[in-house]
């Protein structure tokens, strides 16, 4: 069952601003003040997508292994600034460690399922790895967003219980290991919980891009099995290697809490 | 000498010298009270003692060997710092009183028996409460002296009491008065910051911190 998409030109494009211009109306009308969100939104949407639409078709079209792990890279130092900018605290430096851990882990992560599990060959086959890796990396930055967030907010609210336990003895790792705990915990659970509700109350959007691309759904299905899966062990991996990255530099060599 | 500071200063980050060019000595034994209006860095002296903060220069000698030579876990076994608030962990008395030998640095030091940590809650008058007592249903009067007691199942040197009568009702506070003045009878150096006007029985010297990070001893 393929069937070929039918294609969106300019004319249905452009009314797809009638939407925005619901929303803006609708923002005028309740005086919520949304209006130039709506404006710079709409316009960074598509020139982001038709950026990125170009950029692809260049490295679809190059095939070549070291473009397609440079734009992986840009993909991955963007994960890190929005991180960087959703995670408060400002006084410990986690973004090199971040940074390194994303790299390592998510490319053996994406390795492993085009090469082994879709057995795409070469590896990098840019149709394969640049949107798997895009999933894992937009998860996955989610995931470490949490869970850094919680990790520094859950020492400082916790400081004392965190120095009793030195005061004892215990080493950083011993004084803080529920606090990491509960922060790997919270960076996975909406990976977790998408686990749950996939195909009952939401068909994910790779799936959707490729039944309406004219793919099997029960093709379409296996891939996002694969994709979820996938999604599940890279957040945890990545949240558990940079937590406890992260972790380390929140103390000092004399056992001491930094952060305040 | 057991602690000794020399020429030790201090201070947080965008805030005012909290120690200047302070020079302390402590003797083995001795029980010292620490003064000073609120916020003049009572707790930090402490907190240095048992490198919870570092100093920025100068330098602490314990038993005239330099704090920062010895490990962190070792040096915090013979200086036992109790916080002002006391912490103590969901669970029952006894978890919470084995809690630092579950620790890797303290492995080797014998966790203490049950008889003998009946006979701790006894001579603390924690009445009425067993080791299976779940902690979260303690006073913090009760609670204050079983964080007291966990450090001293560690068998420190020096202890480092933060203001530990400041939230304990009368009796309670004197409890635990008596038990610090009994400690450094038992040899064991007592440190501690009280707010109180009142001088307590058994004290041997008093330290003042006064303004701008000065120190008198």
């Amino acid at each position: 069952m393929t069937q070929s998409i039918i294609e969106i030109g300019p004319l249905q494009l452009s009314l797809c601003l009638g939407f925005v211009l619901l929303a803006g109306v609708t923002s005028f009308k309740y005086k919520l003040g949304l209006g130039r969100d709506l404006f710079i939104g709409t316009i960074r949407t598509f020139a982001q997508l038709f950026l990125m639409g170009y950029v692809l078709k260049f490295v679809f079209g190059a095939n070549i292994s070291w473009l397609v792990l440079l734009m992986f890279t840009g993909m991955v130092t963007a994960a890190v600034h929005i991180i960087r900018g959703r995670v408060s605290e400002k006084s410990i430096p986690f973004v090199i460690p971040t940074f390194l851990s994303m790299i390592i882990t998510y490319t053996l992560v994406t390795m492993l399922v085009t090469g082994v599990i879709v057995g795409a060959k070469p590896w990098w086959t840019p149709q394969y790895f640049i949107p798997l890796a895009g999933m894992i990396v937009g998860n996955s930055m989610t995931a470490i967003s949490i869970c850094l967030d919680r990790l520094f907010s859950d020492l400082k609210a916790r400081r004392e219980e965190v120095e009793m336990k030195l005061a004892l003895g215990a080493d950083y790792r011993e004084a803080s290991q529920d606090i990491l705990r509960s922060a790997v915990k919270a960076g996975m659970i909406p990976s977790i919980n998408s686990l749950m509700a996939v195909g009952l109350v939401s068909l994910p959007g790779m799936m959707t891009g490729q039944i309406l691309s004219g793919t099997d759904p029960l093709i379409a299905i296996r891939y996002q099995i694969v994709v979820m899966l996938m999604l599940v062990a890279s957040t945890s991996l990545g949240t558990l290697i940079v937590s406890g990255l992260v972790r380390r530099r929140c103390f000092s060599a004399a056992q001491r809490l930094l952060i305040r | 000498m057991c602690l000794t500071l020399e020429s030790v200063s201090f201070s947080y980050p965008d805030g005012p010298s909290i120690l200047h060019n302070a020079s302390l000595t402590f003797e083995q034994g001795a029980y010292y009270l620490v003064r000073g209006p609120s916020g003049s860095g009572k707790s930090t002296l402490l907190r240095l003692l048992c490198r919870l903060e570092e100093i920025q220069s100068g330098n602490i000698h314990y038993k005239e060997c330099d704090i920062t030579d010895i490990p962190p876990a070792s040096l915090r076994r013979c200086v036992a710092y109790v916080q002002q608030m006391p912490t103590l962990l969901p669970g029952t008395v006894r978890d919470n009183l084995l809690l630092p030998f579950s620790f890797q640095s303290n492995k080797e030091v014998s966790p203490p028996s049950d008889l003998e940590l009946t006979g701790y809650l006894d001579s603390f008058l924690l009445t009425g409460i067993t080791l299976d007592s779940e902690a979260d249903r303690l006073s913090v009067g009760q609670s204050q002296r079983v964080c007291l007691i966990r450090s001293l199942l560690l068998r420190p040197e020096v202890i480092l009491l933060d203001e530990p009568t400041a939230s304990l009702d009368p009796e309670s506070a004197e409890v635990v008065l008596g038990k610090a003045a009994e400690l450094s009878k038992q040899g064991i150096t007592v440190i501690m910051i009280s707010h109180s006007e009142k001088t307590p029985d058994g004290i041997d010297q008093i330290v003042s911190i006064l303004d701008k990070g000065l120190v008198q001893q």
